[in-house]
């Protein structure tokens, strides 16, 4: 696995799918932050009894997760969609 | 010396070569295999980072419902004489516990000797309020809200909705709670 790690990040497409994985990653992390705002900000508007304020915060965390969901599952390196493998 | 170098080399080059050593003696009680740690791969750390995404959507959607449902759901709570209200002075307030044992609950008696009644938790984040006779107005201490002593309803400060209102009668002489009355924004 360590031989596998070092010699894949050594080539240029080695290089190429792990950053597609770092930005997978990043961006994956991006939303999760986005969610946890919009989980505080449900909290706050239930609280307040501003029920108006529920459905656009639900149906953005619903696309947050539909983004998360698509960035899973088909954002993937170029190399790795054709052998179908990672 | 070729063989340091080419060893020193190899540790720059090396994915591990960071990794710290289990070697300090508080590390013998927690010992773990550094061989699993490295098989957390991003892609598994992605799946996790989905997982999470997941329930944090399910968390809001579910708190959403839980809020809505409970905000429709009428309450029904029985009748309760309030001890020592008949005592009370104009411009003065007691504490009782309403609808539960579990639930604080503010009673008023305005200058004029008129009654209202609210719970105590302030709807900012559950401070107890107090009535001010200075200035004859329920106040929150910990972020400075302020709500009107007859009404309930907010004067200053970040409460986001007037305090929940403790529906009163007067029976006999005696004062009774019959009701928790939730206001807000509803709309």
């Amino acid at each position: 696995m360590k031989a596998s790690r070092t010699s894949s990040s050594k080539t240029p497409i080695g290089r190429g799918r792990s950053a597609v994985w770092q930005a997978r990653l990043v961006l994956l992390v991006m939303i999760n932050l986005a969610q946890l705002w919009i989980l505080s900000a449900v909290v706050d508007a239930a609280l307040a009894r501003e029920f108006r304020h529920l459905g656009p915060l639900i149906v953005a965390s619903g696309v947050c997760w539909l983004i998360a969901l698509t960035i899973f599952l088909w954002w993937k390196p170029a190399g790795a969609r054709r052998s179908g493998s990672a | 010396m070729s063989s340091e170098l080419s060893s020193a080399i190899k540790n720059v080059l090396s994915d591990e070569a960071d990794v710290r050593i289990a070697t300090a003696a508080y590390q013998a009680e927690f010992p773990y295999e550094r061989d699993e740690e490295a098989q957390v791969t991003r892609r598994e750390f992605c799946g996790f980072l989905f997982l999470t995404s997941s329930a944090l959507f399910l968390g809001a959607a579910a708190f959403s419902a839980k809020a809505a449902y409970d905000a429709k759901a009428e309450a029904r709570f029985a009748p309760a004489a309030i001890n020592g209200a008949d005592a009370m002075q104009p411009g003065s307030a007691i504490n009782f516990h309403y609808p539960t044992d579990d639930e604080s609950a503010i009673l008023v008696r305005a200058k004029d000797g008129s009654y209202a009644a609210f719970g105590q938790k302030c709807t900012h984040l559950s401070c107890p309020v107090h009535y001010s006779k200075q200035n004859d107005r329920l106040e929150c201490p910990c972020h400075e809200g302020g709500f009107d002593a007859k009404t309930g309803e907010v004067l200053y400060g970040p409460p986001p909705r007037p305090l929940d209102k403790i529906n009163i009668e007067l029976r006999s002489g005696q004062v009774f709670a019959i009701g928790r009355e939730v206001r807000g924004n509803e709309s």
